[in-house]
């Protein structure tokens, strides 16, 4: 008591505590009722952590198990499974020493041998798990080999000297290797329901996990139902007291059935957060979510246009869209405008000086106009480009304001709308000229963004090669202090440009304002239910 | 009489197999696959994905598997993307939901609509026609996508009478909205038909021999003419219930049934190539199984016809 007493206390005071549990603050009256229900986009595509790949997956994962550190409602790391964990002289092996309270929702202890089957489980090749990577990018040692098929799963860098001792072994330093284990996918599961209930384990009744919550009901593409496990190890702490996650297909219905009383937290609709904002300004919020939006140019050798081999040409043309008309005329949820690729508020991130971003606008155009003319473009030879991207309202009118700000600078642009598995499908294939892309930072730290850049990244669809950066990139893996290195290589991407920043994610929700703990200040939007409560109005 | 039903029956199979070929390449043909995503999966990775799904096999081999599984345990595959499911799971779990408010829907629409058309026919140029003219173009323009929507509004948001979506086993204010949503559309089409159906043959030598002969005018509609007359509108009806119980796209997705409407669209946008046989497969066998079912009620209604 006394110790949750001045828990409370240096929470209000806003300092980042462990909080273990949902943490009322000093003055706060819990509501009689602590029912939450919450909105799926789409319907949860698997209850599996080496499976799952979605957003809203993750979300009832983290209610259903607990990884070995949780987030707390900034983003900091919490104990979850470990207490405490040591780093080696060399930063290649992590020791995790385990709670010994935790039980699965059968009333089996959770042990390391359970980490070491997930772990295990996810980069086997049987297992053909789309997240595999994640052992890789995790640098667990001999994941790649395993994966490849080079390699038996036993050889994983992951060992359980004891039930309550996890060792991993890294091939290389990783600094923010403890932030990557909050991930859904290095989640424990267990092994003898696995084994007892086959393909169909994760089914209501079936499914063990070790999370505050266990599930009652799932139906597929209608809702998901959940109510408290009595066996988790803080389970006096857990406050609501069933959740239900409806699957609503359509943002607007989904806001309707909000406005109705029957759902505590939707996502708002682009270009209606101002409304609603002034409607119901205690519910309307906007808060950063890690997640960057851009054009990218194809600077493949063979199948990149000619014209963006030209630096002059891709500064001319990220110079010329007015970011703020974007943000404030089509987007209008709080959207920061974007002249780099990090998001700004990411943990440790140091924003270089990026020229262009103090400019005015009408000093972009102009030096546009300078650098299109220097590149031998203009009047009568206007530059004639593609925008490919896929089916959507707000990007669609985003390209379409693109086009109009580009025309001011010369460039005829043609837009090439289509649909979501085909504009993927160009894109890795390098059949694109200009195309639109976001990515969402995996876990709070610039490497997220950062690593994409580099040559030997997978997901570097524009093909931009720069051995400076790569080798900035390999440094900050050791670096005491990355965030020098990273500056560096922002400044690098924004004097190359292989791509036109637009802008930086908000998250823009209806949420119910009695809901509390939601974790609105972490970047990550990753939140907890244990940590979530209900006050009385 | 049965032997017919057995030939149609015979054909029944290769019409589907004929169908499953053509879905199946073409559902090949499309850019990307299942796996295709934002974030490229690294390529071992993928080819780990393709081997347990077996879409590293020669196309011609993947759809005899397919077949094959059919053929021999009605299995027809896992989903690839709702990976906890298998298709035969998803179908079973959907399609009840969308024969029952498609059944609800398919009734209450050839009630409404005959009705409106036969005394549409009866009175006819009166202004009860004009009223049954009106209300079923009315309702014929007002696609159900903006239909739903205003249900919402009014019922749930306006009136707070009923919930705004979801399922919950089929309760009753569930299923309201999605009825009158999908229904109306259908109500209108019968009605047309029915009315100048109708009006055909009230006009014909039979009726008008029927009344010469002094027999009163409910039985001239009741005996005589509503029975003929209905041979269009059940030529409609076939397809018109296959449509209606494999649910609506709209329908699901703006209520939230969880029926398998919405897997057709789904299926086909995230290349989840094994739901989008199975529902296609669904869809076919229903179609060609109502057509039979129309031609043998068009046997007993018309005794000109003989099979």
């Amino acid at each position: 008591m006394m110790n949750k007493l001045l828990l409370t206390t240096v929470l209000s005071l806003g300092l980042a505590l462990p909080a273990f549990a949902a943490t009322p603050q000093a003055g706060e009256t819990l509501a009689e009722n602590q029912d939450y229900t919450y909105w799926l986009l789409d319907a949860i595509k698997s209850m599996d952590p080496q499976i799952n790949t979605d957003v809203e997956g993750s979300g009832v994962l983290r209610a259903l198990f607990e990884g070995l550190y949780n987030e707390d409602q900034t983003g900091g790391l919490v104990p979850g499974v470990a207490t405490s964990y040591e780093l080696s002289d060399d930063k290649t092996v992590y020791t995790f020493h385990l709670r010994d309270n935790a039980k699965w929702s059968n009333g089996d202890p959770v042990t390391a041998g359970d980490f070491v089957y997930a772990w295990k489980r996810l980069a086997d090749p049987a297992t053909a798990s789309e997240y595999a990577w994640y052992m890789e990018l995790m640098q667990v040692k001999n994941a790649s080999k395993i994966i490849a098929g080079e390699a038996p799963v036993d050889d994983l860098g992951v060992t359980a000297p004891d039930d309550y001792t996890l060792q991993v072994t890294i091939e290389a330093p990783l600094p923010y290797f403890p932030k990557m284990l909050t991930h859904a996918s290095v989640f424990p599961v267990n092994q003898k329901a696995i084994e007892q209930f086959g393909d169909k384990w994760t089914e209501a009744g079936n499914l063990v996990g070790n999370g505050a919550y266990v599930l009652k009901e799932h139906i597929l593409g209608e809702k998901v139902v959940m109510e408290p496990n009595p066996l988790y190890w803080d389970n006096e702490h857990t406050i609501l007291q069933k959740v239900t996650a409806l699957t609503i297909n359509d943002e607007n219905a989904a806001l309707t059935r909000y406005l109705a009383g029957e759902l505590d937290r939707v996502q708002i609709p682009a270009g209606q957060y101002p409304r609603l904002k002034a409607e119901y300004p205690d519910q309307a919020i906007s808060v950063p979510q890690s997640c960057s939006y851009i054009y990218m140019f194809n600077l493949d050798e063979a199948k990149g246009p000619e014209a963006l081999k030209d630096v002059r040409v891709r500064k001319a043309l990220s110079y010329g869209i007015d970011r703020d008309i974007i943000v404030n005329n089509i987007l209008q949820g709080g959207q920061a405008p974007s002249y780099n690729w990090t998001h700004a508020a990411t943990e440790g991130f140091k924003m270089p000086d990026i020229d262009y971003s103090h400019w005015t606008q009408e000093e972009r155009t102009a030096k546009a106009k300078e650098l299109l003319a220097e590149a031998g473009y203009g009047p009568d030879k206007p530059l004639e480009l593609t925008l490919n991207y896929n089916t959507s309202e707000a990007h669609k009118k985003i390209a379409i304001a693109v086009q109009q700000f580009w025309k001011g600078i010369g460039v005829n642009l043609t837009l090439n709308n289509m649909e979501w598995k085909v504009h993927t499908d160009k894109m890795q294939n390098q059949d694109f000229e200009i195309a639109r892309y976001a990515w969402c930072g995996d876990y709070n730290e610039a490497s997220t963004y950062l690593d994409l850049f580099t040559s030997y990244s997978g997901h570097n669809n524009g093909k931009f090669f720069s051995e400076e950066y790569d080798k900035l990139m390999k440094d900050s893996k050791t670096a005491a202090d990355p965030a020098p290195l990273y500056q560096e290589a922002e400044q690098i991407l924004a004097d190359e440009m292989p791509f036109a920043p637009i802008y930086q994610y908000t998250k823009v929700e209806m949420i119910k304002p009695d809901i509390k703990g939601a974790g609105l200040t972490n970047l990550m939007q990753n939140w907890y239910l244990k940590d979530m409560y209900r006050v009385a109005n | 009489m049965l032997s017919y039903i057995a030939k149609r029956l015979a054909i029944a199979v290769p019409t589907l197999l004929l169908l499953i070929i053509i879905s199946f390449l073409l559902m090949h043909a499309a850019p990307g696959g299942p796996f295709t995503q934002e974030r490229a999966l690294p390529p071992q990775v993928l080819a780990n994905l393709e081997a347990k799904y077996g879409l590293d096999q020669p196309l011609w081999r993947q759809m005899a598997t397919y077949v094959w599984g059919i053929v021999s345990d009605f299995d027809f595959g896992p989903s690839f993307i709702y990976k906890d499911r298998t298709v035969n799971e998803i179908i079973a779990q959907g399609f009840p939901v969308t024969l029952t408010y498609g059944s609800l829907s398919f009734v209450l629409a050839v009630a409404v609509g005959v009705t409106l058309g036969v005394f549409a026919a009866i009175w006819h140029n009166s202004w009860l026609d004009y009223l049954a003219v009106g209300i079923s173009i009315g309702a014929q323009v007002l696609p159900n996508f903006v239909m739903a929507p205003i249900l919402v509004l009014v019922f749930t948001l306006w009136l707070r009478w009923l919930p705004g979506g979801g399922w919950e086993g089929g309760a009753w204010q569930y299923i309201v909205m999605p009825v009158i949503a999908l229904s109306t559309s259908f109500m209108a089409s019968i009605a047309r038909i029915t009315r100048s159906s109708m009006l055909e043959v009230l006009n014909s030598n039979h009726i008008r021999t029927a009344r010469a002969k002094g027999l009163p005018e409910r039985k001239v509609i009741l005996r005589h003419a509503l029975k003929p007359a209905m041979l269009p509108v059940i030529s409609y009806l076939g397809p018109a219930f296959v449509t209606m119980i494999t649910g609506s796209v709209v329908v699901d997705i703006y209520f939230s049934t969880g029926g398998i409407g919405k897997s057709f669209v789904d299926s086909a946008l995230n290349r989840d190539y094994a739901v989008m046989m199975g529902v296609t497969i669904l869809v076919g066998a229903l179609t060609i199984l109502f057509n039979l079912v129309v031609d043998i009620l068009y046997a007993w209604i018309d005794p000109k016809i003989r099979y």
